[in-house]
Formats: structure tokens, C-alpha cells, sequence
């Protein structure tokens, strides 16, 4: 019974490097899904699709969900916070929570409109 | 190296400080975010008094270059037998002091001390005002020697992303270092996982080779879930190395959509957590059990206005060592402000 046990805990090692390795070669070589280009920052939904282009969304509601899917994970939405530290916060986040930079722009429209 | 190190960051953040850069007036401006809390914990009849002030500071330089701090003042009240008045005792950690370049959403390079990634409480839930129970689970220890900070570097990302999937991964050298304030362990590490957006599931897997005196790998694996119709919140973790391993399970309800004693009540959130440990071959510094144990917690988190939170707890560890109950009681307080004042033109 040892001997599986043994084989499993040493092929986990094995698996997770493999993996980590095959994520940063996917992530050199990912030149398609990079973030917009900074200028289009300011209206991200001429990124989007046709039809998102139709139907265009609320920034500050898309914020709100784009919060709750990945900063409310861990903690609730910040009080009062001062527009001349926003940016500051949402690259602090961006690190930790691997947020593009358009849901920084969202984001940024639902906790500093 | 440390001092260069710290000069260089240093220099880095004070130039951002006072230089009068554009960006500063866009959202840019240097920020204090600071977390004060108290906790008063009562282990087998024992109580000790827990003040905590852990300020974080951020500098960002341009919009992908961004220099970060995090130190935690924290004092330590207790007696040190049950006769003799309380002894307090104050002391420092500095938690990371990291640079970060984000060369896109994929690949974000960190230097210096940072937190290391090694399943997710650490980085994820270890500030006070963001823990829902303040005591650390069992197995913290795991993966995470010797300090739970590591000095070196770290690559981070996402290596792609669907509308209904997301991978992420993390990898990390670390140098070990005993200097006061530095201390780390050699050792390197990888954590992966994939985030459902859609259905708000990450699973993730973390692996560590610890390099320093005894090489050993610590391994672990987490989930966090929080399900679209039903407001709960499910985060679990499992780690092994040879000195010990364990699971622990998480559950936050919050009272949102039930509220049968008023409004209020949707600040509430009730939490359940178990948690088992299996001792292995224990090693001097460890921060792990020398027993078995297993623990079962109830609590609760109170959220005021102005980012004030309320949290309480009791749990109970069965344990080969012995049986005991273990109360908590804290209050955190969260506040963000300007690193400099606002100019008037």
C-alpha cells in the first residue's frame, strides 16, 4: 500500500513544475490575448464584439459584476475611496487578482465614478 | 544585498513621492492603506490581547511599474503564568516590500519580499480585515517556511483566458535569509489553478521544494466557490510535507437573501470551518503540530459602516495532546488615504 502512496507524492511535484512550465511558455507566446492598447482604455466597448457594440453596457453596473467575480471573492467593495488613489488601488490589484486592464477600467467606474 | 535592495526601493518610492508627475492627478497618487485591529483570544483558559496595525504602502511609477510595502506593528498581551499581572510584549514583521512590473495580464515580474504563493491563504486571506476567522488554519505552516515571506522573485500571470475559464499560475525563487526582518527560507515553488467565472470555481493546485538544511516538497491544492443563486462562500485547502499534513474547510453564509430579524442582518455572515492535521516528522521551526488534531470552529463576521468589522469566534481542538476550547474576539478597522496631500492650484 506504501508504494502507490509514494509514486502519487512524488509525481505531484512532477505534475504541478510541468504544468507551471507549460504556462509560461503558453504565456510568451500568447500575443493575441493581450490587454487593449492604452488609448482604448477610455472606451473599452469599441474592443468588445458587434454586439456588445449595439447594446452598449453601464460601466459602473459591468464594474460592479467584474468586482463581485473577482475581488469579492476575498473581501467587500471599499468605502468612500479618494479618485486620486483609485489607479493606485486597481494596479495594487491587478498584481494579486491578475485583473486586465479592462476590468480595471470598469472597476475603477463602480468604486471611484 | 538587502540594504542595496532596500535603498534602491527606497529611492524608487521617494522619487515617485515627491516628483510632481502627471499621472499623480490621474488616479495615481501614492496610497497608505492601513489595517488596525484588536483581538483578544482565549486558548485552554489563557487569554491574551492582540493590538495590530499593519500599514501598506503603494507607489505606483507609470501605470506598469508599481513599488509596495506591508509592515505589521502588532503588540502581544498575556500573563505570562495565571497569578502575575499582564506582560505585553510589541514587535515588527515586515510582511513584503516588493517591486512589480506588469508586462501584461499574462506575465507580471515581482522582486524583492513578497508573500509567498503557496496555496492561497497566505496571500489571499492573511491581512486581518479580510480573514473571517482570525486564527490561521493548522497547516499554515506548510509550504510556506520560514516565514511565510520569501526574498527573490516571482513570476505571476494568467496563461490564458476564455469567457468561461481562466488559468493562472505563479512560480517563485527564494533566497534564504536569517537578517532580521528577512528571514526566509531557499526554496522554490509553483502554484496553479483555473478560475469558472461563470460559475465562480477556482481550483488550484501549489507545489514547494524547500532547499535550506533538510530539502523536502510541500504540496497542497485549494478550491474556492461561491455560487451564483445561494450567497455562500466555500474555500478549502489541503497540504502535505513530511512534517505533517492536513485540510482544512471553510464555509461564510451571508445573510442576504433570509433576514428574518431586520435589514441589518445583511452585514451578517456566519462562518463554519473544520480542519484536521496529521503529524509527520516534525523539524525545529516548523510552526506545525507536534500532535494530530482536529478542530471544529463557529463564528461569526459583523460588518459596521466606515469598514469596521466585528468578528467572533469559538472553536474546539481535539487533540493528542489534549482537549481545549479556544475563544476569539476582534475588531478590525480598514483605512485607505493619500501617501500626499492634494496640491491646490
Amino acid at each position: 500500500m506504501a508504494e502507490p502512496n509514494r509514486r502519487a507524492h512524488s509525481l505531484f511535484p512532477v505534475i504541478t513544475l510541468l504544468l507551471t512550465f507549460l504556462c509560461a511558455m503558453a504565456a510568451a507566446q500568447n500575443k493575441n490575448g493581450g490587454p487593449p492598447p492604452k488609448q482604448q482604455l477610455t472606451e473599452p466597448s469599441k474592443t468588445h464584439n458587434a454586439q456588445q457594440v449595439s447594446k452598449p453596457v453601464d460601466p459602473a453596473a459591468e464594474g460592479e459584476k467584474r468586482f463581485e467575480i473577482n475581488c469579492g471573492r476575498c473581501h467587500r467593495p471599499p468605502d468612500n475611496i479618494s479618485p486620486r488613489i483609485s489607479k493606485s488601488i486597481l494596479q495594487h490589484m491587478r498584481v494579486r487578482a491578475m485583473l486586465t486592464q479592462e476590468d480595471e477600467y470598469y472597476i475603477l467606474k463602480y468604486i471611484a465614478p | 544585498m538587502w540594504r542595496t535592495w532596500i535603498r534602491a526601493l527606497i529611492t524608487l518610492a521617494a522619487l515617485n513621492w515627491v516628483a510632481p508627475c502627471k499621472s499623480h492627478a490621474q488616479g495615481e497618487t501614492p496610497l497608505i492603506s492601513a489595517n488596525a485591529g484588536f483581538i483578544s483570544t482565549t486558548t485552554g483558559g489563557q487569554t491574551n490581547l492582540q493590538p495590530i496595525l499593519n500599514p501598506v504602502v503603494v507607489a505606483p511609477i507609470g501605470s506598469k511599474l508599481l513599488v509596495e510595502g506591508s509592515y505589521e506593528f502588532q503588540g502581544f498581551v498575556a500573563r505570562p503564568t495565571p497569578d502575575s499581572p499582564f506582560d505585553a510584549q510589541y514587535f515588527g514583521s515586515l510582511f513584503y516590500l516588493q517591486m512589480d512590473y506588469i508586462v501584461n495580464r499574462h506575465l507580471t515580474f515581482v522582486a524583492g519580499r513578497f508573500l509567498t504563493p503557496f496555496n492561497i491563504y497566505n496571500e489571499r486571506f492573511s491581512p486581518i480585515w479580510i480573514n473571517p476567522l482570525q486564527n490561521a488554519p493548522l497547516i499554515f505552516g506548510i509550504g510556506t517556511r520560514t516565514s511565510g515571506s520569501s526574498d527573490g522573485a516571482m513570476v505571476r500571470g494568467v496563461v490564458a483566458a476564455r469567457s468561461g475559464w481562466e488559468w493562472n499560475y505563479t512560480a517563485f525563487f527564494s533566497a534564504g535569509s536569517s537578517v532580521h526582518q528577512f528571514q526566509s527560507g531557499r526554496a522554490f515553488g509553483t502554484r496553479s489553478g483555473v478560475f469558472f467565472p461563470n460559475i465562480r470555481l477556482e481550483v488550484g493546485a501549489s507545489y514547494e521544494r524547500f532547499l535550506q538544511n533538510l530539502h523536502n516538497n510541500s504540496t497542497g491544492a485549494y478550491l474556492s466557490w461561491q455560487p451564483n443563486r445561494v450567497p455562500i462562500d466555500i474555500t478549502a485547502e489541503y497540504a502535505h510535507s513530511p512534517q505533517g499534513s492536513g485540510y482544512w474547510v471553510e464555509a461564510g453564509y451571508q445573510f442576504k437573501q433570509t433576514n428574518p430579524l431586520g435589514p441589518w442582518m445583511h452585514n451578517l455572515i456566519g462562518i463554519v470551518r473544520v480542519q484536521q492535521f496529521f503529524k509527520g516528522v516534525p523539524q525545529p521551526n516548523d510552526a506545525l503540530l507536534n500532535a494530530n488534531a482536529q478542530v471544529a470552529e463557529f463564528g461569526f463576521n459583523y460588518f459596521l459602516p466606515k469598514t469596521v468589522r466585528v468578528n467572533a469566534s469559538y472553536g474546539r481542538q481535539f487533540s493528542d495532546a489534549g482537549n481545549f476550547n479556544q475563544w476569539t474576539f476582534g475588531v478590525t478597522k480598514r483605512f485607505t488615504f493619500p501617501a500626499i496631500p492634494a496640491r491646490n492650484n
